[in-house]
């Protein structure tokens, strides 16, 4: 009996050894097909024109050159692409907020009022077209506005037609959570409805706030495909200066991926600093218990 | 000078909630509604302080009709069943709001919300968050934020029925000692009947029916309940209710329970009175502890003779369940005595105690109010 159930438990123990290891592996594989095209990035960033040309790739720079990371910013032009995306993305996600934050606000609070259900997710719909489908429509659209397309105000007003969607969703959700009773607390506290607002439901929401501004930023700065379109002279994103790094016929790797990874500083530098921020639960343990 | 006064006031969505519903409340008057849940008390509150709109009614305070006002422009405090504390304020920021709200001098509100966390015992919690402190005190919390505004007109929506059985007593006993809510017209809305029947000046019982089935002080509603709703919901353990026919034998009338073979004398002024009323049926309802195992020395009560079902010994006393006859009976015993489930017992009914009620309706027969 003892042997037995001694075989047995080597059996499990055995499998589950194997199990383990075949789990890790998993984790090594996934870890190396995530890592690895930062990490091909970073060396393309630093290697030699001719060197990212090769037939069979280097994945080690023979020659370092982090003067490449200089080389970007020789068209001075370049450096004012970043601007005018932070510019574009800043301004949207400001725009986003406020707008989807009164939307959000009004179908958690008011349903009927604000329209429903089903206006609710009209609106969240507007987000499931491929948005190639309204590139030349709205082009023509915003060609006739004063400003134009070439413009900043052009794409502020046009990623709104991504955000926007997104920002009164999720805002909805973090306003549904946030327990009505204490807006109701603060009335009869004597707050007017504005200020109970801006005292008592704004704060519980931020956190949610925080995480929305996060993807709308995201999402307007990396923009291509209309930005590509709809600017390239008075303003330029930096999305569509990068394909510009070419020679002739020959495309510099080495100078594109260098000013990709200058242009990732600014959202993750905002990630880690708002990270803290993002996390939910301030209104844990407020309601009963 | 703030007397609430609240005028059939009704309220419905897919049903009606509150149905003509009114009552006054005079100032420095402890009202308490007491109903089960979900009957559409805290809906009654709301109404009150202007959170909801009611369909039809008026809710008038000093005398000016509120009914339409705003519920921030109204000098009505409340405080919610769970609380709704302000999670990022601290518990001083909490009890502050409402001065900060009406603009009060800087001194004075630091002044006056110390006052209120002395009183309230909570003084050293006025750093913390809400999250950060316990039940009672967040409890207390919220009733400083009540208490510092200084209103007409309070309302307290089961201010402590969440809180541990001891906890709770001694909030009770605090809503006994603080005077500010003596001041003015409070409404505490509760389902426990004790914190009914020892906080309330009057006691409204609310029904099902979305009005009050009787208002009157505690000892009106315990000895002279006006239906059976009111009877059932004073009192734990809760009332006996027997059905029975009204028969006569040999010249003598007896109350016989239907369910059974159980069967009572009827004392002669009862006689007189459902004699009068020509009723053949009726239901009774007794307190249990006018029903308890017979002593020797006991006289005046009628003998049964009873099978015990369950027995809880509580200490200060003990709940008694048993059938006779086919009728169950509670009854509260001595707390020395043990009985065993299954053990033949002899208890005393004090017939006198019956309450008679109209076998149909409910509704109380021996002496209306």
């Amino acid at each position: 009996m003892t042997t037995d159930t001694g075989s047995t438990t080597d059996g499990v123990k055995d499998m589950w050894r194997h199990v383990r290891f075949l789990f890790l592996a998993f984790l090594v594989l996934w870890v190396v097909f995530t890592v690895f095209p930062l990490y091909f990035m970073v060396i393309t960033a630093f290697k030699t024109a001719a060197e990212t040309n090769l037939t069979v790739p280097t994945f080690w720079p023979q020659d370092w050159r982090p003067g490449n990371f200089a080389g970007v910013f020789a068209e001075k032009t370049n450096f004012n692409a970043l601007l005018d995306s932070f510019i574009i993305a800043t301004a949207n996600t400001a725009l986003s907020l406020f707008l989807g934050s009164l939307a959000g606000y009004a179908f958690a609070r008011f349903p009927r009022q604000a329209g429903g259900e089903n206006l609710a997710f009209w609106i969240l719909s507007n987000r499931m077209f491929p948005p190639v489908a309204i590139l030349v429509p709205m082009f023509f659209l915003f060609d006739n506005t004063p400003w134009g397309t070439d413009s900043h105000l052009s794409l502020i007003f046009l990623y709104l037609v991504f955000n926007l969607p997104l920002a009164t969703w999720l805002m909805m959700v973090f306003f549904r959570d946030a327990p009505l009773e204490i807006e109701e607390a603060a009335y009869l506290d004597g707050w007017r409805p504005l200020r109970a607002f801006v005292k008592v439901t704004l704060p519980l929401v931020l956190p949610g706030m925080v995480s929305v501004a996060m993807l709308c930023w995201i999402f307007a700065w990396n923009e291509y495909l209309f930005a590509n379109l709809f600017v390239g002279s008075a303003v330029k994103t930096y999305t569509i200066v990068i394909p510009t790094f070419t020679h002739g016929s020959q495309t510099l790797w080495n100078l594109q991926m260098a000013f990709s990874l200058i242009a990732m500083i600014p959202p993750v530098t905002l990630f880690i600093l708002l990270r803290r921020y993002m996390v939910r639960g301030l209104s844990l343990g407020v309601v009963k218990g | 000078m703030a007397r609430l006064e609240v005028q059939g006031l009704c309220k419905g969505w897919d049903f009606p909630v509150i149905d003509d519903l009114s009552f006054s409340v005079e100032e420095g008057e402890f009202f308490v509604i007491l109903g089960a849940s979900g009957i559409g008390k805290t809906t009654l509150l709301r109404l009150i302080s202007g959170l909801e709109t009611p369909d039809a009614g008026r809710v008038i305070v000093g005398g000016s009709d509120q009914t339409r006002l705003p519920p921030y422009q109204r000098r009505i405090a409340m405080t919610f069943e769970s609380y709704a504390l302000y999670p990022h304020l601290s518990v001083y920021e909490n009890i502050a709001s409402p001065l900060r709200a009406r603009k009060v001098a800087a001194d004075d509100r630091e002044r006056r919300v110390r006052e209120v966390a002395k009183l309230l015992k909570i003084d050293h919690l006025l750093d913390r968050r809400p999250g950060e402190v316990s039940g009672g005190q967040k409890q207390r919390t919220a009733l400083g934020r009540t208490l510092v505004a200084d209103p007409e007109v309070f309302l307290l929506d089961e201010p402590i029925s969440h809180l541990d059985a001891k906890i709770r007593h001694e909030l009770r006993t605090q809503f006994h000692t603080l005077e500010d809510l003596r001041k003015v017209a409070t409404v505490y809305v509760t389902h426990d009947y004790a914190e009914a029947l020892s906080l309330g000046d009057r006691i409204g019982v609310m029904g099902s029916g979305g009005r009050l089935e009787q208002v009157g002080s505690p000892r009106d509603l315990f000895e002279r309940p006006v239906n059976l709703t009111v009877a059932e919901h004073l009192g734990q353990p809760t009332i006996n209710v027997i059905s029975a026919r009204i028969q006569s034998e040999n010249s003598q009338t007896f109350l016989t329970a239907e369910s059974g073979e159980l069967k009572f004398s009827l004392p002669d002024e009862a006689k007189a009175m459902l004699q009068g009323q020509a009723k053949d049926r009726v239901t009774i309802g007794l307190r249990p502890q006018f029903i308890r195992p017979l002593r020797e020395t006991d006289t005046g009560l009628e003998v049964v003779t009873a099978e015990v079902d369950v027995y809880e010994p509580l200490g200060a006393n003990g709940i008694m369940i048993a059938h006779s006859g086919g009728v169950r009976l509670i009854a509260l015993t001595d707390p020395e005595m043990h009985y065993d489930a299954g053990e033949k017992v002899t208890l005393g009914v004090d017939i006198s105690r019956f309450h008679y009620f109209d076998s149909e309706s409910g509704y109380r027969l021996n002496g209306a109010n």
